[in-house]
């Protein structure tokens, strides 16, 4: 029970869900707590989106139980004014003025009319649109677009915002302009959830991640403890002065992967707590390497590892 | 009170996209400059036709012939030498009429068939009937009286007046058809152009689909209702002009506007509306491309059953006006349209009526649940037994 842990907001417990013959999410579970930025994570088609879904009551789970807990009471489906929504299929109506169509959305999620026009134009304004606000969403940009939906997703200031791949058709500009909202409405009090395949921006932000694959869980928890646990290993990057044998890499002690990255570079990732100067040692043994780096494995690389050995 | 507060917004907002005054009123300018330019237009081809048309007889026709045509026509004449002349001279301008007459039988050369020919045709039937009729000693007053019907007056006790009360009902067929038609338009950008611009998922997070639906259904039927009132009242006034046109009395316009049937036809128009609105959501949910789907001939179901309760003028007492008028799908005009023209006890108006607000309440509820089940298949557009099979699932 939610009330075990009175700063938990969302209580998922084994929740499953299937398309015909298809098993979408199969028995998945987790706690969001106040104030956190929890990451799902997973490849196309794990099965992220089906949950959120599941989560908002857009579809229902066909077992497992969800806990919502915004407003000090238990609910199986969350107040629709204390939640806020990106979906991963954007849209907004193209031929509207951007206010009219912001207004609407948040007075449907209950706040007031003219609560909602004086909020939406400070978001504007912030975001440099507020000179386009009386135009028709499709004359923007697609950037900007992206901002307008982000803004409709908040404007009404929820207690919990899902945010289904918030960073998805953004150029490295504005993921980071995105990355610094979402960072600002979470210090605002906002607890995020959210949805998304680019490991690098969600190191960024999360605290605590979920990885999902095919379905099922493959991590829960936090950030820190998926370095502890799989973080541990080497990483050596080699440039080559001509094309490399595949099998004089794979002798080496301790080697768990090679992957050629380019004719004349590959990566060979060591077993956990094989020793750096060792690799190193051996490595000079090798002749025509010409280049080498080493690094800590990054979330991607811990991820495809956990798919692999899954 | 959340519900209703938040389906007033919906129906407000549907309301609100697509009911533009200037483009209505820029319809009800278009309509009467149309009415006017047909009017005179039609006028002026009326006058075209006014002048007497050629005609050409030779010189030895029958006196009695060329003095009757002449009522109708210019009449020329030529030698009937000239025949071969006058018909090389028609081939090459395209123009021109010859009656030839004898024994019995009329002959017309003319360049092509036309209206014109058939008009002669009926002034020389006219013709041959009054020849016919001298030749037997009959006068034309004598051939109309044989010819004309048995003299019964008619006195009923019930439906008096009722010829003019059908006209209003078939007015408020005709201004359902468009209010259903309007609907149609505007129900299908609203589901589809939503599914394409991809909002329905936003929207669905926020509120139910059964809020959503009934926002939709409601503010596009007042688009369609505010239209028929519009053009009802634009109706009248054209109406009361045409009366000062034909020398009668503005106000003959009362004796079709029987407020009896006018308070019985509009909530049964109201709940039909909604209904066909239900309906036409409900279908739109389904489809994904409206350019690409079979099931877009489907949106033209409603014209049909509302053409169908035509049929009750014919005969509004037999089996099948009296099912039209029961039948949730025809009854919204039917049942209106019987009570016009026959008696109907005031328990089948309430029960007809009770039976088309379960209905509309009965369509909105599946419109809600197959938007939400559509909603769940994305890529190729689902079939019925698919929406069926989802709609079990949950």
């Amino acid at each position: 029970m939610i009330d075990q842990m009175q700063n938990t907001v969302l209580k998922v417990d084994l929740i499953s869900k299937g398309f015909l013959n298809i098993k979408a999410v199969n028995n998945i579970s987790f706690a969001i707590e106040q104030g956190d930025i929890y990451a799902f994570l997973g490849p196309n088609g794990a099965g992220k989106t089906t949950t959120l879904r599941m989560l908002l009551d857009i579809i229902k789970p066909d077992s497992g139980n969800i806990e919502w807990n915004l407003n000090g009471k238990q609910n199986r489906v969350p107040d629709a004014a204390h939640i806020g929504y990106l979906p991963e299929e954007r849209g907004l109506y193209l031929d509207i003025p951007i206010l009219n169509s912001l207004v609407y959305l948040a007075t449907i999620r209950g706040m007031e009319k003219a609560d909602a026009k004086k909020t939406a134009l400070m978001w504007l304004e912030r975001l440099g649109l507020a000179d386009r606000a009386k135009e028709k969403l499709q004359v923007l940009s697609k950037g900007n677009q992206q901002k307008i939906q982000f803004i409709a997703s908040i404007l009404h200031k929820p207690k919990f915002a899902i945010l289904d791949e918030p960073f998805s058709g953004l150029d490295p500009i504005n993921q980071e302009i995105f990355i610094d909202f979402i960072k600002e409405i979470n210090n605002q009090g906002t607890t995020i959830l959210l949805s998304a395949h680019q490991m690098s921006l969600v190191e960024k932000l999360a605290n605590k991640i979920f990885l999902i694959n095919n379905g099922s869980e493959v991590y829960n928890g936090s950030l820190s403890g998926i370095y502890q646990m799989f973080g541990e290993k080497i990483i050596i990057e080699l440039q080559l002065e001509s094309p490399f044998n595949e099998t004089t890499f794979r002798n080496l002690n301790d080697v768990e992967s090679v992957n050629g990255i380019d004719d004349l570079r590959v990566k060979i990732t060591f077993r956990q707590k094989a020793d750096l100067k060792n690799v190193l040692h051996d490595l000079t043994k090798i002749e025509g390497i010409c280049d080498i780096t080493s690094h800590k494995p990054d979330l991607h690389e811990i991820f495809l590892q956990l798919i692999k050995n899954q | 009170m959340k519900y209703l507060k938040q389906v007033v917004i919906v129906t407000r907002w549907e309301f609100g996209r697509f009911f533009k005054p200037k483009n209505e009123a820029l319809g009800i300018v278009i309509m009467i400059v149309a009415s006017v330019a047909f009017y005179f237009g039609g006028k002026y081809a009326f006058s075209e036709t006014d002048k007497k048309l050629e005609i050409t007889v030779y010189n030895d026709t029958d006196v009695k012939l060329t003095e009757f045509m002449s009522t109708s026509y210019a009449v020329k004449t030529m030698p009937k030498e000239d025949k071969r002349k006058f018909i090389e001279h028609m081939k090459k301008e395209g123009d021109g009429v010859l009656l030839e007459s004898g024994s019995g039988n009329f002959v017309v050369y003319a360049y092509k068939n036309t209206g014109n020919i058939k008009k002669l045709k009926a002034h020389l039937t006219e013709y041959h009937k009054q020849t016919e009729m001298q030749k037997i000693g009959i006068s034309t007053d004598e051939l109309t009286a044989i010819l004309s019907p048995a003299p019964v007056i008619e006195s009923f006790v019930y439906t008096n007046n009722s010829s003019k009360r059908v006209v209003l009902s078939y007015f408020f067929a005709g201004l359902m058809i468009m209010a259903v038609f309007l609907s149609f338009a505007y129900q299908f950008t609203a589901i589809t152009g939503e599914k394409q611009l991809k909002i329905t998922e936003q929207i669905v997070s926020a509120i139910s689909p059964q809020i959503w639906m009934d926002g939709k259904i409601f503010g596009i039927s007042l688009i369609g209702i505010t239209s028929m009132l519009t053009y009802a009242i634009m109706s009248i006034l054209g109406a009361m002009l045409i009366f000062q046109f034909t020398n009668l009395p503005a106000s003959s316009i009362l004796d079709y506007i029987y407020l009896p049937s006018i308070l019985l036809y509009l909530p049964f128009a109201l709940v039909g509306i909604l209904i066909w609105n239900a309906i036409l959501a409900a279908i739109a949910s389904i489809i994904t491309d409206p350019n690409n789907s079979g099931k877009s001939a489907l949106m033209m179901l409603p014209v049909l059953f509302v053409l169908a309760s035509f049929l009750v003028i014919r005969d509004p007492d037999s089996s099948l006006s009296i099912f039209l008028s029961w039948f949730p799908l025809t009854s919204a005009t039917s049942m209106p349209m019987r009570w016009a023209i026959t008696e109907v006890g005031y328990w089948q108006l309430a029960g007809s009526f009770i039976l088309l607000l379960l209905t509309f309440y009965f369509f909105r509820k599946l419109a809600a649940k197959i938007f939400r089940v559509s909603i769940l298949i994305t890529g190729k557009e689902p079939t019925f037994s698919e929406v069926y099979k989802l709609s079990k699932h949950k």
